[in-house]
């Protein structure tokens, strides 16, 4: 108790000697020379002794209760009355917490998302100014009067770096044999990319702009990097929404998957077993990346950035001689880039840009593009096996949807439950990364028509 | 404001859009196979030429070749043994003989009576 009346003693002394300085600078400014420039100092050794100071410095008097009202009133706290849909903000921010960390829902980069968009919606915080970038364009004057840390990090999304950089990483991770044992594979890839182009139609029946139905759509190729890439580019205004769907839905893969695979084909054709692969020669991996960065590039000049960083990337991966800059593209790069990009992407999830009717057309939309992207790719395959000698497991189809390895995962196990003795991981993942290929040329043919 | 949604963009868009995917890709499998065909690893062993007795040793028939590539069962079985040698994983071996010879004549392993059921004997 002592203590206590100590302190309250030693508060009040303190408020008393504030407010008597306060009522002696009332009446006497003081000139505080410490303000003076170096500038004038020179001038003034220089110049007459009695014209000294030619600026003078006053500080503004300091009242004890107004510092502390003006202190509250810029406390988040306040503002958070003001910003009722911040709130909501941050409620959505800690469910995307919950499911990256407790139910793993791609947690790499669902909890940087999650945590930018916690960083942005703290009112007061200042860390992303979205009219900064407003009119799909950056203001560069803005940027001198201040601008928070993910304005700077932004500038690496809206430049298109970051999901280029990622692309490396994931040509750096990714075995193309499995594709080129067997280039029919490829077939199914540009089958799932069919949900991209319904999805289109549904978001323009839906009245988004085309410009905004072409990036939603991108969500049915199941590939973040491409998603994002699409979107920065057509419809910067849609980042946070279309980059929470792709990833939350990309994550459900296995819960959306398994249904319509089950639904299009038959217990037989689930229990088909594929022949052996065969093998794949390091002159045809080395030859690969180079070829189709050559024929894509030729062809579609706007799929360049991702498909020549994706097979950059798997170069260095199968050329042999550059261990190091493979590692360092699978591993640091791929982990810093992820950490600015997740950041960045999540603190474009303002409340006025998230809380809206678009953002929940734009979740109905994309679970669609998933499901018909899946559902070509099955169907297809079930195409495929009327004409060829060598039957393929139609669950391998759904894996032409992006979403490495896990699509392909999803075909394995649900091959697995009708027939113990069936491995079809490998050959899904020919599909599988056929379907990145097939998700950047997608993007290439978007961008194209639609980009300026 | 209410935008007039203009369905024929938006058919041509799709349309050619998909068509342009799916002509890229099957674009892509012509190659592949192509550079497939020439670079694929050619494991080969030549197949025992049947003797044929009415051949005349001037036309020397063209040896023929079987494609020779590993079963899945045995892919699976060398990878798995290579992990387990990378991984260290296997059983460790103490190298330690266990089995000591003995000198007696009779052990319980080579000895009948313990072969043989004991009628029950009443004292």
């Amino acid at each position: 108790m002592k203590n206590i009346f100590r302190l309250l003693f030693i508060s009040l002394l303190l408020f008393i000697t504030n407010n008597v300085f306060a009522q002696e600078n009332d009446a006497q400014p003081v000139v505080d020379e410490t303000a003076v420039t170096e500038e004038v100092m020179a001038i003034a050794e220089t110049a007459d002794t009695e014209a000294v100071a030619t600026e003078e410095y006053v500080e503004e008097d300091i009242h004890f209760g107004e510092s502390i009202v003006k202190f509250l009133q810029r406390t988040g706290l306040s503002q958070l009355v003001d910003h009722w849909k911040a709130i909501i903000m941050l409620l959505v921010s800690f469910l995307l917490f919950y499911l990256a960390i407790v139910k793993g829902y791609e947690p790499l980069l669902l909890l940087p998302i999650a945590f930018g968009m916690l960083l942005t919606n703290l009112p007061g915080a200042e860390m992303y100014h979205s009219e900064y970038f407003a009119e799909g364009h950056v203001h560069w004057e803005c940027f001198r009067n201040g601008a928070g840390l993910l304005d700077f990090l932004y500038l690496g999304v809206k430049l298109g770096i970051y999901p280029c950089l990622i692309f490396m990483g994931v040509g750096a991770m990714t075995d193309f044999g499995p594709l080129l044992a067997n280039p029919k594979s490829l077939l199914l890839g540009a089958a799932a990319q069919l949900g991209i182009f319904v999805t289109y139609f549904c978001s323009i029946a839906m009245g988004f702009l085309p410009n905004e139905a072409a990036s939603i759509a991108i969500i049915g190729g199941a590939d973040g990097p491409t998603a994002i890439f699409l979107t920065s580019r057509l419809a910067p205004h849609l980042l946070g929404p279309i980059a929470v769907a792709a990833y939350s839905y990309m994550a459900l893969v296995p819960v959306i998957q398994p249904p319509i695979m089950r639904l299009l084909t038959t217990k037989e054709e689930r229990k088909i077993q594929m022949v052996q692969l065969r093998s794949v020669s390091k002159t045809e991996k080395i030859v690969f990346p180079v070829m189709v960065t050559v024929v894509v590039s030729l062809l579609l000049p706007d799929a360049t950035p991702l498909i020549g960083c994706l097979m950059f990337g798997n170069l260095l991966r199968e050329c042999g001689v550059t261990e190091r800059l493979s590692k360092t593209v699978q591993n640091e790069l791929m982990n810093i880039t992820i950490i600015f990009l997740g950041t960045t992407v999540g603190a474009t999830a303002t409340a006025d840009a998230f809380l809206n009717l678009k953002t929940l057309g734009i979740l109905a939309v994309g679970i669609v593009a998933f499901g018909m992207g899946s559902a070509a790719g099955v169907l297809l395959a079930k195409l495929m096996n009327l004409f060829m000698k060598n039957k393929i497991n139609p669950l391998i189809g759904s894996a032409g949807v992006s979403a490495v390895p896990m699509a392909a995962r999803v075909s394995q196990t649900v091959g697995q439950e009708e027939n113990p003795r069936n491995f079809l991981l490998m050959h899904a993942m020919g599909p599988n990364v056929a379907g990145v290929i097939g998700s950047a040329v997608a993007a290439g043919i978007m961008l194209s028509m639609m980009g300026s | 404001m209410t935008l007039a949604i203009n369905w024929g963009n938006a058919v041509i868009i799709a349309v050619l859009g998909i068509s342009v995917v799916f002509c890229i890709l099957v674009l892509l499998i012509f190659v592949i196979s192509m550079f497939g065909k020439i670079m694929a690893p050619k494991i080969k062993v030549e197949k025992k030429a049947p003797v044929a007795a009415n051949v005349s040793t001037n036309e020397k028939a063209a040896p023929e070749f079987e494609d020779v590539h590993i079963a899945g069962i045995e892919t699976a079985a060398i990878a798995t043994a290579i992990h387990l040698y990378f991984n260290d994983v296997h059983d460790s071996e103490s190298y330690v003989m266990t089995i000591k010879s003995t000198q007696r004549r009779y052990s319980p392993w080579n000895s009948k009576i313990y072969g043989l059921n004991n009628n029950l004997v009443r004292k």
